[in-house]
């Protein structure tokens, strides 16, 4: 691509070597001067440098597909196009399932199902095809040490009983799950770029980071001057790596993120004509801010705005009445913002179906911004905080007694 | 490198003119007076030249390559090519100057105002987005949709990929589309459930009309046709992005049918890795120019996604389109979409004939649409005022 040597674009070896003078050995040096200062560098007329130009860029240009062509192509293997989660009604709205060839995330309090969900899909991907899974292993790279293998095999043997029923079937399992302890940024970013050879090796049919949001946080700390832009920055790097092996082998990748509180000041909110709710991430609380702040805060996900318009498929995990959780498809170029019910079983997670279904209303709002309830907002006392100002986002159901 | 020739005997040269209405006469003259400094040849054979004397294009003519190749010392089949460049250019600037058609890009304001009256535009179902547009998305014209995640832009786009295709006589410009994804959030089933939609839209509207070309015209509008026409380019960093632009004119003149082309996420590759920001001004700066003439040329709109970026300021901080304020300049008209809680909001922010205004739109699993009801009564009967526009109706909720 972009490094890729101005000889294997089939210039003339002359040119190349003319061209090294001046330290241009790439296509990426090559197409990033103007039309004059190739000119000067090549000594070549304006014609033959256009020429020159084209032949580059196709060296560097991707291949075109009509979309009838992605289309057929999905259609003749269609089981691996999604990793279907076994959530039934989920499956349903995501017209399959965790979709492969591109990025999705899950966002939750602590403590609300992330892990969980993470080892559930991990069970799912070594499963045979002819059971829905995509018979193959699973990088697993885990920032926060929350993997248990026992729960793995828990999971696996009260979900699927009839297929784990001899041991020999399990340690099968447990031995494609490849478990990656990764504790800095820059650990987890070349674990990233070394993937591309493993997942040819083991053949890899799944990518599971947890947590994203740890790692970045522990090291950005983004009152600092300049760490915001370099957050972005590194988190940018990661999502593209990430996406391009999602797209070359066709896999899903699996993210979780963390929460954070999102204050909006006091002041009037300008008319203007961006978005009306400030995005200011100051304090990293996780859990509900019930000390009596003046300021209306709401808990949203982490990482900021960037990283939102990176990860192509949202979902978040939120409290709902103990044990009761919720499950939120709030970002999906597929799947209209959806609520279902679930709880967390010695099977993994269970949809409750048939209670409150919402599904398919249009009342999603900003992905970023999405409001999330967390824990403490359920175990409330309510004589304590009928003093204090409610200072947790509005959600959909209220906060009722336990 | 060889040392600098003494200068020839006269008999050799035009006779020079002396005085300061001669140099003016040569460096701004066309044609064969043309100035060898402004021709586009190489630089160290302009140099060359300038060495040996030579000033006018009309003198190289006159010498002939065989006498340039021993003049200046070239071979004869360089001295060959730079002749034939230099006639190319020396008629290419009679053709101009005698009004040639063509590469000129003058015109009077009426020949205009009556192309931009006969110009197409591409509709987006949401007529509320329409009209606000003045009709909806204008070919010729760069249009850039800001907006935050998940708020909707990748679904115009894929909206108006479909769109662009409708028939003319339902009121579509008849083209394709070329599709540039680097965010990969092209999802083919999603374009697959718009297409559907469309068609069976249309497919109402002529069991209404009931007139010929309406179903001869559905007869080629299907969904394998839509999608059979949407080109798809998935560019996956600057440099793929950079060279799929230059390879555009070629592609556009081998498909002559395109009318849209569509960059989703033109932020996306430029948000990192770039330490220079000014090579990533420099660059964006080059790419809008090319996107400009790419519009111009092939008569076809193009349409940018942009996302939003936060700008801490002193005791807030807001969300603005990224890139910096030097690319708000690249695009003609601007949008941006935005969320008011859970109501969708498009807000034309730039544009050179309508005014700013904001209105509610929403995401269906038709595509993108109005938000219930459309103000349908008065439209049916408005078919004189733009004859491309067609009615719209009830059963597309």
């Amino acid at each position: 691509m972009a490094a890729k040597k101005l000889r294997r674009a089939k210039l003339p070896q002359e040119l190349c070597e003319r061209l090294s003078r001046y330290q241009i050995t790439t296509c990426q040096d090559f197409l990033c001067l103007s039309l004059l200062e190739l000119m000067k560098v090549t000594g070549q007329s304006y014609r033959n440098v256009q020429k020159l130009l084209c032949q580059v860029s196709l060296a560097c240009a991707p291949k075109m597909q009509t979309a009838y062509e992605m289309k057929v192509r999905r259609s003749v293997n269609p089981s691996s196009a999604f990793l279907s989660t076994t959530l039934h009604s989920l499956d349903e709205v995501l017209h399959g399932g965790v979709p492969c060839g591109s990025l999705t995330e899950i966002t939750s309090p602590p403590g609300c199902g992330k892990t969980q969900f993470c080892i559930l899909m991990s069970v799912l991907a070594t499963l045979p095809v002819s059971m829905g899974g995509l018979d193959g292993a699973v990088v697993y790279i885990d920032t926060e040490s929350a993997f248990s293998a026992e729960r793995l095999v828990e999971i696996a043997g009260n979900r699927f009983p009839a297929y784990f029923d001899s041991d020999e079937k399990l340690f099968c399992m447990t031995r494609s799950i490849h478990l990656y302890r990764e504790l800095t940024c820059d650990s987890v970013l070349k674990r990233i770029k070394s993937l591309e050879e493993e997942i040819i090796s083991k053949k890899v049919k799944l990518i599971i980071i947890d947590s994203v949001a740890s790692v970045v946080r522990k090291e950005f700390d983004t009152q600092l001057q300049g760490n915001l832009a370099e957050r972005s920055n590194f988190l940018a790097r990661g999502a593209s790596l990430l996406k391009y092996l999602a797209e070359e082998f066709s896999i899903p990748v699996i993210l979780t993120n963390q929460i954070t509180t999102s204050l909006s000041n006091g002041l009037a909110i300008p008319a203007d004509l961006v978005s009306p709710a400030d995005d200011l991430f100051l304090s990293e609380v996780s859990g509900a801010p019930g000390s009596g702040k003046k300021e209306s805060g709401c808990v949203t996900a982490a990482l900021g705005n960037t990283w939102s318009h990176s990860v192509n498929t949202r979902l978040i995990l939120q409290y709902h009445n103990l044990p009761t959780r919720q499950i939120l498809v709030a970002k999906s170029p597929v799947a209209p913002f959806s609520v279902f019910f679930y709880t967390i079983e010695k099977s993994g997670l269970v949809l409750q179906d048939g209670k409150d279904q919402s599904s398919l209303t249009q009342e999603g709002t900003n992905p970023a911004l999405q409001t999330i309830q967390v824990r403490n907002t359920v175990l409330k006392n309510t004589l304590v905080d009928a003093a204090l100002p409610s200072s947790t986002g509005a959600a959909p159901g209220d906060p009722s007694n336990p | 490198m060889r040392s600098p020739l003494p200068p020839p005997p006269p008999r050799f040269r035009a006779p020079l003119r002396a005085g300061p209405s001669a140099a003016r006469w040569r460096w701004g003259g066309g044609g064969m007076q043309r100035a060898v400094g402004s021709l586009p040849l190489g630089p160290a054979l302009r140099a060359r030249l300038a060495a040996a004397g030579f000033q006018t294009a009309q003198e190289l003519l006159d010498t002939g390559p065989c006498g340039l190749s021993r003049e200046i010392g070239i071979s004869k089949e360089e001295a060959l090519e730079a002749l034939q460049v230099v006639r190319q250019e020396c008629s290419g600037d009679a053709a101009r100057t005698a009004g040639g058609a063509g590469t000129t890009r003058k015109c009077t304001a009426l020949e205009l105002l009556e192309e931009e009256q006969a110009q197409g535009f591409i509709i987006t179902f949401c007529s509320a987005l329409d009209n606000i547009l003045g009709g909806g998305v204008q070919l010729t014209k760069i249009t850039e949709v800001c907006g935050a995640p998940g708020v909707g832009k990748t679904q115009l786009c894929m909206q108006l990929a479909v769109d662009v295709q409708i028939p003319e006589c339902f009121g579509g410009v008849c083209g394709e589309a070329v599709f540039i994804d680097t965010e990969g959030s092209f999802m083919v089933d999603r374009v697959v459930d718009i297409a559907a939609a469309c068609v069976q839209h249309c497919r109402l509207i002529a069991e209404a009309h009931q007139e010929e070309d309406h179903q001869k015209a559905l007869e080629t509008f299907s969904l394998e046709s839509i999608l059979s026409h949407i080109y798809y380019f998935r560019c996956r960093d600057y440099i793929e992005l950079l060279a799929q632009v230059y390879l555009l004119p070629d592609f556009l003149s081998e498909h002559s049918k395109v009318r849209l082309v569509v960059i989703d996420g033109i932020a996306f590759p430029f948000r990192h890795d770039f330490e220079d920001l000014s090579l990533r001004t420099r660059l964006l700066n080059g790419l809008a120019q090319q996107l400009i003439i790419i519009a111009n040329d092939h008569k076809s709109a193009v349409v940018l996604t942009n996302q939003m970026t936060t700008r801490i300021g002193q005791s807030q901080s807001t969300l603005v389109p990224a890139l910096g304020e030097s690319w708000g300049h690249a695009a003609t008209v601007r949008l941006i979409f935005h969320w008011d809680k859970s109501q969708r909001l498009a807000t034309l922010y730039k544009s050179p004939s309508q005014k700013e205004s904001t209105i509610p739109y929403t995401i269906t699993p038709h595509g993108f649409r109005d938000v219930q009801p459309p103000a349908v009564t008065q439209n049916t009967e408005s078919t004189e005022m733009n004859p491309r526009k067609r009615p719209r109706r009830e059963e597309e909720k």
